[in-house]
């Protein structure tokens, strides 16, 4: 639940701001996964990339195992993105299978989550066979040799990683509670009594306090 | 070739349709990427996995898309936060939904830490980023358009800059200063804006007293309603109401002490609606009564209670602290500042302030407790010969006597290490 606001109550009552409708809170990560697919098949690095540069990087006589991996990463992508949306999908979904694995040993929890934001709930022995096989792949390589491989699925503006503000000191203070005197526990503070054992002015005390 | 300013400047490209070429303003819907920003959310309350997880997804698109913002040339830039509202939409939602460090504190996961700071740094360049109309020798928009585009686009309005003041004005508030004053500077409506946000802010205060049960000057004008006539207290309202009265008001107040401490131009269009006065009795009428009933009630549950004393307490001194800055800002500095000669009208604005918060005794004690009434008394003695000695003297009595009969002995506590400078 959303905490009471000074600027929650302007955002609301006062006409000197854009009235939001926050309503399509869920269809917006929907959207949002479709334009990452999109993203996805514009990715400069295709199958027919990673093909290629299995081809030209090893000797023919290791090409036959390699080809039978690199089927077994395909069909698991099948399985994952589901046959019924074609041929480019399941390649582009190979490749992210590969992006995701080349230096992983195992399916972890973090590949599976990312497997599950892009293309939703799938069959984890898919995941696991294309983990295998893109191992196997990688081992043929240096990692030189990957790097350069990956380097093609990054977004065209990497290399050029001057952001706006990247020198500009950020501090990450925030307004806090300013320290105060602690509750007063017993009773008013100004009012704390010193405690006598003399039982006549105990009772005064009392009678004292009862008159006021 | 002498750079033109982003607003004139054309670009020719290639129409993705037709194949030919065409020529278009530099700031145009359809040079905007298509990214869709999704919607912020607070983290969990609880370290939940999977509310984790979920805030986790939502945290990262932003950050990455955001950090993608940062690292667009200027054109592409101003292109997006003009035309996308996804955008927009997630930052306003990030402004309000931000948790504010003086919140309950959160025990958070350490991955939702790392990912909150990063947006937070993404939101805070994105915002300085908007709010400069000059970004290099090459890289500018014309003042007079940039002025137009924020405020027509609602790139900024007065909820977002309070929101930026109390997010980012204790780390960065030399930086947010600037980009507060560049946006009030190439855009005056922004003070018209303010103008009309203050009324809200004044009911806003009522509204709390209501809700308390007290009722403040002005508002008896109104019908009462009848479900409203049930005598509600703080000392016997339900306890989730009573806490978030107190974290209302301690927004309310911390917010607008942020805004004031960042920004104090916006002293003037906040005493033209008698603030300083409003403040002041709103504070006599609402301080004591929570103050009594959190004492009285603490037994209920110790914990909760010492934090919503520590919230009055601290909401107590930031509006304090706001009177001042608006007593320094509206009547003392401008006499400091200038000649003799022309001195007497906030001479004036000053004892009509203090004559007009006389009565209200609580405030005054802990106001003089802060900020003794009379080092700012001796300021205008010293500025001017023609101080009516009765009006300042009749004010400093009622100082006096608004500490009579209670809690001496702090008020000589205070008073004594740091005796008024000469």
């Amino acid at each position: 639940m959303a905490l009471p606001r000074l600027t929650g109550a302007l955002r609301s009552f006062s006409n000197v701001s854009k009235h939001e409708d926050y309503c399509e809170e869920l269809t917006d990560l929907t959207t949002k996964r479709s334009k990452l697919h999109e993203q996805l098949l514009n990715s400069d690095l295709t199958w027919k990339k990673i093909i290629k540069f299995v081809d030209d990087n090893l000797d023919k006589k290791e090409h036959q195992t390699v080809n039978g991996d690199l089927k077994t990463i395909l069909q698991a992508a099948k399985q994952i993105v589901g046959a019924e949306n074609g041929q480019e999908a399941i390649e582009s979904g190979a490749v992210f299978l590969f992006k995701t694995f080349h230096r992983k040993e195992c399916v972890g929890h973090d590949e599976t989550k990312a497997i599950k934001q892009m293309f939703g709930p799938f069959p984890s022995s898919s995941a696991t066979a294309a983990c295998n096989a893109t191992c196997r792949i990688a081992s043929h390589f240096t990692e030189e040799q990957l790097t350069a491989l990956m380097q093609m699925a990054e977004e065209q503006n990497c290399d050029n990683r001057v952001f706006f503000g990247k020198n500009i000191v950020f501090s990450f203070d925030m307004h806090d509670l300013d320290h105060s005197e602690e509750l007063p526990v017993n009773g008013e503070a100004d009012e704390q009594k010193i405690i006598s054992l003399d039982y006549n002015k105990f009772l005064n005390n009392q009678l004292n306090h009862l008159q006021n | 070739m002498p750079a033109l300013p982003l607003d004139e400047l054309q670009l020719t490209e290639r129409d993705p349709k037709t194949g030919k070429l065409r020529t278009l303003p530099a700031l145009h819907p359809e040079i905007k990427a298509d990214r869709s920003f999704v919607l912020y959310r607070p983290p969990p309350v609880v370290r939940d996995p999977a509310l984790v997880e979920e805030f986790l997804e939502r945290a990262k698109f932003i950050a990455d898309d955001l950090n993608w913002l940062l690292a667009l040339p200027h054109d592409r830039f101003w292109c997006q936060v003009i035309f996308d509202e996804t955008l927009q939409k997630c930052l306003d939602s990030y402004l309000c939904y931000a948790p504010r460090k003086f919140d309950a504190s959160l025990d958070c996961h350490p991955e939702v830490n790392d990912v909150q700071k990063c947006l937070h740094r993404s939101v805070f360049l994105t915002f300085l980023r908007m709010s400069t109309h000059k970004e290099s020798k090459d890289h500018f928009i014309t003042p007079a358009v940039f002025g137009e585009i924020i405020y027509n686009n609602f790139l900024f309005d007065i909820p977002k800059i309070l929101d930026l003041c109390v997010l980012f004005g204790k780390g960065n508030g030399l930086l947010l200063q600037k980009m507060i004053e560049n946006i009030f500077t190439q855009q005056p409506s922004y003070f018209g804006d303010l103008d009309e946000t203050l009324p809200t802010v004044l009911q806003v205060f009522n509204n709390i007293l209501r809700k308390c049960g007290l009722q403040c000057e002005g508002a008896s004008a109104e019908p009462q309603k009848l479900e409203e006539r049930v005598n509600v207290t703080p000392g016997n309202m339900p306890l989730q109401e009573l806490k978030d009265i107190v974290l209302y008001l301690c927004d309310t107040c911390t917010t607008l002490w942020a805004f004031l401490d960042v920004f104090p131009p916006a002293c003037q269009t906040f005493q033209k609606h008698e603030f300083c006065y409003r403040l002041a009795s709103f504070y006599e009428l609402a301080i004591p009564e929570l103050e009594s009933a959190i004492k009285k009630r603490h037994y209920e549950d110790n914990s909760v209670f010492a934090d919503l004393w520590r919230r009055i307490s601290h909401s107590r001194k930031k509006m304090i602290e706001a009177f001042h800055i608006l007593i320094n800002q509206v009547c003392l500095q401008p006499i400091l500042e200038s000649s003799c000669e022309n001195i007497q009208p906030f001479i004036e604005e000053f004892l009509q302030i203090f004559t007009s918060v006389l009565q209200e005794k609580r405030f005054l004690r802990d106001y003089d407790e802060l900020f003794p009434v009379e080092d700012d008394v001796s300021l205008l003695q010293q500025a001017s010969f023609t101080l009516d000695e009765t009006r300042t003297s009749y004010i400093l009595h009622a100082v006096e006597s608004a500490w009579e009969g209670v809690d001496r002995k702090k008020a000589q506590v205070v008073k004594d290490p740091a005796p008024p400078a000469a």
